[in-house]
């Protein structure tokens, strides 16, 4: 298992610097000078000789006239020591500017993935143990509609039924412009101005994991250790929660860990709609104002992202059912 | 017994067979022995929801593929006229009440407003201006009106005792008559213009107020006390002198005062948003102006005179001496499409502007042609939204099924070497498909599609998001055809297949493939509904296809601000509908595929 798990990691490692040196070069594609544009504001205080004369030495500081492995490798090894580069709109490190927004993404989405579990797993195994009931029916509907409707679009129904014609909740922010007051009623505050998002993100994924949940506990309903349990006279409860909810774990726990990703992914829309300041939001506005290094950063945050969730995913298959085989 | 008796047998109708439950059958009939994909469809046939699912989506694939043809764009079209235009058909729905009781009519933008000869006024089509405003809003005890000027954004009216008043937009301080034109008590003539309102008295003079920026308008102008009518296009002011000469009253020398040569004697005036159209007393018609390829500038050849002419925003209607009507222009809403009934009758007046026109005949029947509305609304360019969501449609359809088109063959292909062949080749295909796999799919394709878009033209963007789209989502489909081809690989037909010598392309191709084709179609129909998603969220963050050419995703890009939300609901509620009931029904045909073709699925 060790050497399993050391070989899993030495090759997410491999994945890593692969899909950097892609991300690099796709990066350094990309016409434009940021030497000059570095010195632009100061173009016309500076004397010809000047500009020029720093011109080379931004050139230099920066490296861009070596060669693009080179870069590269100063580029990374930055990377590793933390150093991601200057934002070229904030002016500051990325590494702080990327903080605050980071915070608040993954705040979000642990939040909303909490609730998410907490009502997908008891609905979906009710609705399992409940087939074919009306009660599932009308949620095998609902949740055929949830998952084939975008995100966007269940935020544009909740804006308007909630914060355009009931006035419940503000459309956007994180907090009441200047707010003040002790932690507990600034967090009270902010889950107010995050109930929308929050509501939008948990009802967005609720569709797809119901259903997800549901097919895996029929799987393990209609085993014959389940009738074996039920013969032996034991209650029901035990059944469904002991013997079935253990063997559709595996195959939900696979899941979820790829939802993960999606998750941060599909936070990306939420952010942008609502106006959060988070990844997403940033990741967006840095690409449409070519602050390349964040952007880089951001989407280094979710490579980083998407190899854990793999990894996870392969290890806990092994950690929850031991039949797995993972030395293959 | 064979498949044709069997069918004969029992033919039950077509809404039966779709809908219908299974008919009771012999013994015989039930263990016939059917292929696998006769079972497949007999199953989905029998899935009520999937049968709904597929009607509904062929439905939409219908309208989407015929529909643009019938109703085509031009992406570059705008139009400020008509801007957020509630849905609708009633613009030209004139009252009961007012119907062959008409004094006049005047036309605005999306509204019209009527007096009849009692004095009464009413206003019909799409009165609110916006979320505050509404031209309907007419003051109260204006008394018996005898004539009405419908602008851009407000209305004139005129009472009998010489009285105006005013409802709609004032920003522009046109709906604020100055001092002296309170007082006045011999007016002629109102017109109410582009942010302007226009009075002419008696004794010819012209009073004018409003937006003084956008309107092009001398208040010492050397035709003071001469004027008879005034016209006005969206950025100047045209009068006719009591002499007969047209005349323009503005500072600037520009188009409309280029005057053509020899006209004669005018007799009546129009104007179009930028034309000026003069008839002399020869019935002739003079066009000039800032003319367009609409076709406003060339007036029928016709063997009688003209006797008037009134302009809409892009046409011109004219009425002839012995009662006849005759359109040109601009056409795209048919404004200059004369009912073949009016050809024999005799027309007494007529009211003619922005897109519509209204004809009364000597009997007293209106006649109206023109825009009637907009069955789904306009957006903020004027756009009109349902020709874009049928339009929009075949393109978000084409983007997503040519990306599963790309995603399924590299998915079968990688799948089928993987599986087929092994060993290292599988190893190193694997490594690739999980490094796909692994890229987060929003940010990296916001990322392609920022990074090439920049580079290559607007209308090739929609290649390179299929491509984009086909490129990433291919991991999934590839280790299912690999799992399957696993399972299959050890079969004995295989074995023997290798065993006459057959190449190893043939085997994967010919005999492995055909087997998994139906896990294929399944996945390829969810890929579909997929791929339209992404396609829409992507155009929705303006990272996707970008208008002009409309996708459903991309006409929800302007929707993202509590206004639009709100007050111009139309411009996002039908395309979300639109798009959300067709992956739905994708979605649905999915499953029941899925179902059909996996029996022991049924079970869940």
């Amino acid at each position: 298992m060790i050497k399993y798990v050391g070989k899993r990691i030495m090759y997410m490692i491999l994945v890593f610097f692969i899909m950097s040196i892609a991300l690099f070069f796709l990066y350094n594609l990309i016409p434009g000078d940021p030497a000059r544009a570095e010195l632009e504001p100061l173009r016309n205080k500076l004397t010809a000789e000047e500009y020029q004369y720093r011109y080379q030495l931004a050139r230099e500081r920066l490296g861009l006239d070596d060669p693009m492995p080179i870069r590269y490798a100063k580029w990374m090894s930055g990377v590793l020591q933390g150093d991601f580069g200057m934002s070229s709109i904030y002016k500051a490190p990325v590494r702080e500017v990327i903080v605050s927004p980071m915070k608040i993404t993954v705040f979000i989405n642990i939040f909303s993935i909490i609730i998410t579990l907490a009502i997908t797993i008891p609905l979906g195994i009710f609705t399992a143990v409940k087939k074919n009931s009306i009660f599932d029916k009308s949620v095998q509907v609902l949740t055929i509609v949830g998952y084939s409707i975008p995100v966007f679009i269940i935020a544009l129904l909740f804006i308007y039924l909630f914060a355009v014609r009931l006035g419940w909740f503000p459309v956007s922010g994180l907090n009441t412009p200047n707010f003040s007051g002790t932690a507990w009623e600034e967090f009270k505050d902010t889950m107010y101005h995050l109930a929308l998002p929050l509501g939008v993100l948990t009802v967005g994924s609720l569709g797809g994991l119901t259903r997800y949940v549901r097919a895996a506990m029929i799987d393990a309903l209609s085993m014959d250790y389940i009738r074996t349990a039920r013969a032996k006279g034991l209650k029901e409860r035990v059944v469904i929660f002991s013997h079935a909810w253990r063997n559709a774990l595996l195959p939900v726990i696979t899941l979820i860990i790829s939802w993960l990703m999606s998750v941060f992914a599909g936070s990306l829309v939420i952010e942008r709609m609502f106006n959060l300041k988070g990844m997403g939001d940033f990741y967006i506005s840095a690409l449409t104002n070519q602050d390349y290094n964040v952007a880089m950063a951001i989407q280094l945050f979710y490579i980083i992202l998407a190899l854990l969730g793999n990894l996870l995913s392969d290890l806990s298959y092994g950690v929850v059912d031991p039949r797995v085989r993972v030395n293959k | 017994m064979s498949k044709d008796t069997n069918q004969k047998k029992k033919k039950p109708s077509l809404l039966k067979r779709l809908f219908g439950g299974k008919s009771d059958m012999s013994i015989y009939e039930e263990e016939l022995v059917q292929s696998p994909f006769r079972t497949i469809i007999s199953n989905f046939k029998d899935n009520k929801v999937a049968m709904t699912g597929l009607i509904g989506f062929s439905i939409i694939l219908l309208i989407v593929l015929i529909g643009p043809f019938i109703f085509p764009i031009t992406t570059s079209f705008s139009e400020v006229s008509q801007i957020n235009v509630a849905p609708g058909l009633d613009m030209m729905d004139v009252p009961e009440e007012l119907q062959g009781n008409i004094k006049q009519i005047s036309i605005g933008p999306t509204f019209s407003v009527g007096i009849s000869n009692n004095g009464d006024v009413y206003i019909w089509g799409k009165t609110k201006i916006s979320s505050a405003l509404d031209v309907a809003n007419i003051p109260e005890d204006m008394g018996k009106i005898v004539q009405v000027s419908a602008g851009f954004d407000h209305i004139i009216f005129l009472n009998e005792d010489g009285k105006l008043f005013f409802s709609g937009n004032n920003r522009q301080r046109q709906s604020t008559p100055t001092y002296e034109v309170e007082n006045l008590t011999n007016i002629k003539q109102i017109e109410a213009g582009y942010q302007s309102s226009v009075v002419v008295t008696e004794d010819g003079y012209v009073y004018y107020f409003g937006n003084s920026m956008n309107n092009d308008y001398n208040e010492k102008n050397p035709y003071q006390g001469q004027i008879d009518k005034v016209a006005t296009t969206s950025d100047g002011v045209i009068g006719l002198t009591k002499s007969g000469e047209v005349v323009y009253l503005g500072n600037q020398q520009n188009a409309y005062t280029r005057f053509p040569e020899n006209m004669g004697k005018i007799v009546d005036i129009g104007t179009t948003a930028s034309t000026v159209a003069a008839v002399n007393e020869n019935g002739k018609v003079f066009v000039w102006g800032n003319i367009s390829t609409n076709g406003e500038g060339n007036p029928p050849e016709l063997d009688e005179k003209i006797i008037s002419i009134q302009g809409g925003r892009y046409h011109y209607t004219a009425l002839t001496e012995s009662g006849r009507i005759v359109s040109w222009g601009a056409n795209n809403y048919k404004q200059t499409e004369v009912p073949p009934e009016l050809k024999d009758a005799k027309v007494v007046s007529y009211f003619t502007d922005s897109y519509q026109n209204y004809a009364i005949d000597e009997n007293n029947n209106l006649h109206t042609w023109g825009l009637k509305g907009y069955l789904l609304g306009t957006d903020e360019l004027g756009r009109d939204i349902f020709s874009r969501l049928i339009n929009g449609g075949r393109m978000s359809v084409f983007i997503g099924a040519v990306a599963v088109v790309i995603s399924t063959i590299i998915g079968i292909v990688v799948g089928s070497v993987s599986g087929f062949v092994g060993g290292k080749v599988d190893m190193v295909l694997q490594r690739i498909s999980e490094m796909v796999s692994s890229l987060p799919f929003l940010p990296f394709a916001m990322i392609l599609s920022s990074l090439i878009g920049n580079k290559i033209p607007p209308n090739q963007r929609v290649f390179l998001i299929m491509v984009i789209l086909g490129l990433l989502s291919w991991p999934g489909l590839q280790r299912l055809v690999r799992a399957q081809i696993l399972s299959i690989r050890e079969q004995e037909y295989v074995t023997a297949a290798k065993s006459v010598g057959i190449k190893q392309v043939s085997i994967i191709f010919k005999h492995i493939l055909p087997n998994v084709v139906s896990v294929i179609i399944v996945s390829a129909t969810l890929d579909f509904a997929t791929s339209m998603l992404t396609e829409a969220t992507l155009s929705y963050l303006g990272f996707g296809v970008q208008a002009p050419q409309p996708t459903w995703g991309n006409m929800l890009y302007g929707a993202n601000n509590s206004i639009v939300i709100q007050n111009y609901w139309w411009r996002w509620v039908f395309a979300s509908i639109i798009l959300g009931v067709c992956v739905i029904c994708i979605n649905l045909i999915g499953d029941g595929l899925r179902d059909a073709i996996d029996p022991k699925s049924q079970e869940r």
